[in-house]
């Protein structure tokens, strides 16, 4: 009888280890497995879920599938204003931008609870999850139209909350009929449609001395000595010219933001030295990824590594007002600003509201929290100062709004190469109370107060328009 | 007796409450009135245990047909075209089940045809292969009447028979051994000869017909009986090589095997070419994670092939999820590891030797196919018991889940009773 029990055993313990094996496929290779090129899976599953619809912070649908003669198609009311941020999906070209990013939602396969898990198991055809954007589309639709023939982006936050209200990036294209415009739309390669643009690499230019700011103030430098421009200084051999060679005479930093005077802001950044700029930089998030809900290229100071630890004089005296080595991406700026608004905190930034389950109960919510400390409240309420200053009595005026103190700075920009400056444009209103935070940038479009600041200024107009605390 | 119902209404249950996820609309009402027969079936069943007071094992039955309800849920599942059929074999299973358990007075009478049932076994081989018709790339149905049959199915019922008989018979003999050799004494050729050349016979078939699957089972079957008889590890150490050998030479001659051994080892080199089956079932078992898609929601059925018979396992992973599976599983380590039991429990030497080697088959079954849809294992296909689609498979499992609780009955009966009816043998 022995050998009954031996053989009993063997084929239990064989059993154990097919079991094991069905933890393998079934836990550990889940995941891998579904994403593998040659599973079907995804695609089969999404034709028979009723993919959840996209909402603005008001309710107004952005995107949405409707079901007619038994057939599902994803229709885009707003059209081009939403794109390329929204995406697209369809069975052919797979999905893209907020389609894509949000699909484990929309496909109602996200933090599913044993409840409803269970719940499932019964009920076919499913219906996703609808996702309310914290976005505005009256601010969007603004902002699309304003940026409407151009290259660039703009993005608008609420610097209290890090909620995203407005995300433009021109050219778009229309997320109606795609499949049979693909070819158009990707043959267009200079304007480059699907490009984010407010994901992409730029020189800040001017814009970066808000950052530079908190170096020198933090360097002990009294900012309220006076300092005689003269069109033009000599550091280390280098010569830092101002824009167009103009001499702004004796400035202190109010004045020297408010006329973004770029030898003021290098003599002093290259006197607090690389480690508080460096270290201001990393404040306010250069070298550090972005937590949002999609991968954003990090913003840099040096090529080599994005926050070196060191920096050659010349190239510090370059990266104070935004140029040498100094990339920044739209949306990263509009976060800068929105810290300087935020007296210094920069919350962490999101486009998804809340998450409606197919009986509209609320299964997610966005809870606002601080992403960095970049500034100390005085140092904010300093920069801010220049930025009134600067809209006062400074390059940023032609974004004045009558009744609405706004605070702002402009950029032009060199992108390298005898081609018309970046027009960069960040600004926040009021500036006592902010309410919105945004960057504007017009890819050659000269001077940042001529190209960006009417387009900032309209969107904002908008934005102080509507009574706060109405959604 | 309350025990008794309560185990039958969860099993009746699954089959009605799959049946009723999967939407009674578009099932037939044939598959209907045939569902209703089997819940007849199961409940009248119940009840005669009742009154001829069947004292055998009291959960190998259960399980068994928790099995086939979840198997029946899961034909209608993947192709309610066909599952009519397995309704109705289903029935007449169970019927010939019980026609087994209750009509077979004296389970001995079995072990009487010895050769017979090797020769029985080897004739019906040898029939399908000359006039079998080649399906799936194994020459291993045969038609008859406008019925397909799966002959080997009812060959493992003979040789299994023919095992009993033979290792019975001449037990000392391969126990002890008569001719030394080397350090090794091993039995002559007179009482080894049958067998060796039945095995072999049995075995060159199965190959010729590209039944590897089978031929593996009984190959398993084979040795692993001849251990739990003797007991000498000496039957298991020479089984290796002769396996390892054979193997070899498998892979050398054949193509086809060579082509299973190569997707076995990296099924995602070509998952859309020779990978596909393989791949088609891994996707569709971590397609279920923990809990599964849901009954009905899962894409296995309609992607991976043959999803109905041998993949049967990998569409039940998808969409009843880890849990499910895991269910199965058990539910099969139950039906084999009481088989043991009957067999440590029976009075007399055959129905030990019946009744293990019967859970052995199952075991190896079970494990085969499993190890091969979870590519612990090249895939060999055969059928899963009970749950895969096919009439001979589950009429034989039937037979056979007959007399081992037969001789589970008849052993309880035998310790019971005070008046020893002649059923009280010497072990």
């Amino acid at each position: 009888m022995r050998g009954v029990r031996r053989v009993a055993l063997g084929i239990a313990f064989s059993f154990f280890i097919l079991s094991l094996g069905l933890v393998y496929w079934q836990v550990v290779q889940a995941d891998t497995l579904l994403k593998d090129k040659a599973n079907r899976r995804l695609i089969l599953m999404e034709s028979r879920v009723t993919r959840g619809g996209i909402f603005d912070r008001n309710g107004e649908i952005i995107a949405q599938t409707q079901t007619s003669k038994g057939k599902k198609v994803r229709v885009y009311p707003k059209g081009e204003i939403f794109e390329p941020l929204l995406g697209y999906s369809t069975v052919k070209l797979a999905s893209s931008g907020l389609e894509a990013n949000l699909a484990d939602w929309l496909l109602g396969i996200k933090k599913v609870s044993p409840t409803q898990a269970v719940q499932q198991l019964f009920a076919l055809p499913r219906q996703g999850d609808d996702v309310v954007l914290t976005l505005d589309s009256r601010l969007q639709s603004i902002a699309y139209n304003a940026l409407n023939g151009k290259m660039g982006a703009v993005v608008a936050l609420d610097p209290r909350t890090g909620e995203v209200l407005a995300m433009v990036s021109q050219p778009s294209f229309n997320p109606t009929n795609l499949e049979a415009n693909w070819a158009d739309i990707i043959s267009r390669e200079k304007d480059r449609p699907l490009e984010q643009r407010y994901f992409s690499l730029f020189p800040p230019g001017s814009t970066m001395k808000v950052v530079t700011s908190a170096a020198i103030f933090r360097s002990g430098i009294n900012t309220t000595d006076l300092y005689d421009c003269q069109g033009s200084t000599m550091i280390n051999g280098q010569i830092i010219s101002e824009q167009n060679d103009k001499s702004h005479g004796w400035v202190n930093y109010n004045m020297a933001l408010a006329d973004s005077c770029n030898t003021y802001f290098a003599t002093f950044g290259v006197q607090a030295g690389d480690k508080n700029f460096l270290v201001a930089a990393k404040g306010f998030g250069f070298g550090q990824k972005i937590p949002f809900e999609f991968n954003i290229p990090m913003s840099s100071i040096s090529k080599a590594t994005p926050i070196p630890a060191k920096l050659a004089t010349n190239l510090l005296a370059a990266s104070t007002f935004g140029q040498g080595e100094v990339l920044v991406t739209p949306f990263h700026m509009a976060l800068i600003t929105a810290g300087i608004a935020n007296h210094g905190v920069i919350m962490t930034p999101h486009l998804v509201e809340r998450i409606l389950d197919p009986t509209q109960n609320v299964i997610f919510e966005q809870k606002p929290q601080p992403w960095l400390t970049a500034l100390s409240k005085e140092e904010a309420v300093k920069i801010t100062s220049g930025m009134v200053t600067a809209v006062n009595d400074g390059t940023a005026a032609p974004g004045a709004i009558p009744n609405v103190q706004v605070a702002a700075k402009t950029g032009s920009a060199e992108p390298g190469g005898n081609v018309p400056t970046h027009g960069w444009y960040i600004a926040f209103a009021p500036a006592d109370a902010p309410r919105i935070a945004i960057a504007v940038i017009v890819e050659h479009g000269g001077t940042g107060g001529g190209s960006a600041a009417p387009i900032a200024r309209q969107i904002i107009q908008a934005a102080m328009s509507q009574k706060e605390g109405v959604k | 007796m309350i025990h008794r119902l309560i185990t039958r209404m969860i099993i009746l249950g699954i089959l009605w409450l799959g049946l009723s996820v999967l939407k009674w609309e578009s099932l037939s009402s044939q598959l209907l009135w045939q569902a209703l027969i089997f819940t007849a079936i199961v409940l009248l069943g119940c009840l005669m245990e009742q009154i001829l007071h069947y004292q055998g094992d009291p959960y190998i039955l259960p399980v068994v047909q928790a099995i086939m309800a979840l198997g029946l849920v899961f034909v209608v599942r993947i192709n309610p075209n066909v599952a009519l059929h397995q309704f109705w074999w289903a029935n007449i299973g169970q019927a010939l089940f019980y026609a087994v358990l209750w009509a077979m007075h004296d389970y001995r009478k079995l072990g009487r045809f010895r050769y017979l049932w090797g020769l029985l076994a080897v004739v019906l081989l040898l029939v399908t292969l000359m006039f079998g018709s080649e399906e799936g790339g194994a020459t291993s149905s045969f038609k008859f009447l406008g019925i397909g049959i799966q002959p080997e199915e009812f060959v493992k019922l003979a040789l299994l028979l023919f095992m009993a008989t033979y290792l019975e018979e001449n037990e000392e003999l391969l126990r002890v051994g008569t001719v030394q050799w080397g350090r090794f004494s091993l039995p002559d050729w007179r009482t080894l000869g049958p067998f060796i050349i039945i095995v072999a016979f049995v075995l060159g078939i199965l190959a010729a017909q590209k039944s590897l699957g089978t031929a593996l089972v009984f190959y398993m079957l084979f040795v692993l009986m001849l251990y739990v008889v003797t007991e000498r590890a000496l039957y298991l150490g020479i089984s290796l090589p002769i396996f390892l050998l054979t193997g070899t030479m498998a892979y050398m001659l054949f193509r086809h095997v060579r082509v299973r051994v190569e997707v076995w080892m990296n099924p995602w080199l070509d998952p859309t070419g020779g990978g596909y089956q393989i791949a088609q079932s891994l996707f569709a078992i971590s397609g279920g994670k923990i809990l599964g898609t849901g009954l009905g929601n899962g894409i296995g059925a309609s992607t991976v092939p043959v999803a109905i018979s041998d993949f049967v396992f990998s569409v039940i992973a998808e969409e009843l999820g880890f849990a499910g599976a895991m269910a199965v599983l058990v539910l099969f380590l139950i039906v084999v590891m009481r088989a043991f039991a009957v067999s440590l429990k029976a009075k007399d030497r055959f129905g030990q030797i019946l009744a293990a080697g019967i859970g052995i088959l199952l075991g190896t079954e079970t494990l085969i196919i499993l190890a091969g849809v979870t590519k612990l294992l090249p895939l060999t296909g055969i059928p899963l018991p009970w749950v895969s689609y096919g009439g001979s498979s589950l009429i034989v499992h039937f037979i056979l889940l007959g007399v081992l609780l037969n001789i589970s009955n008849a052993t309880a009966v035998a310790t019971h009773s005070l008046k020893n009816k002649g059923r009280e043998y010497a072990t």
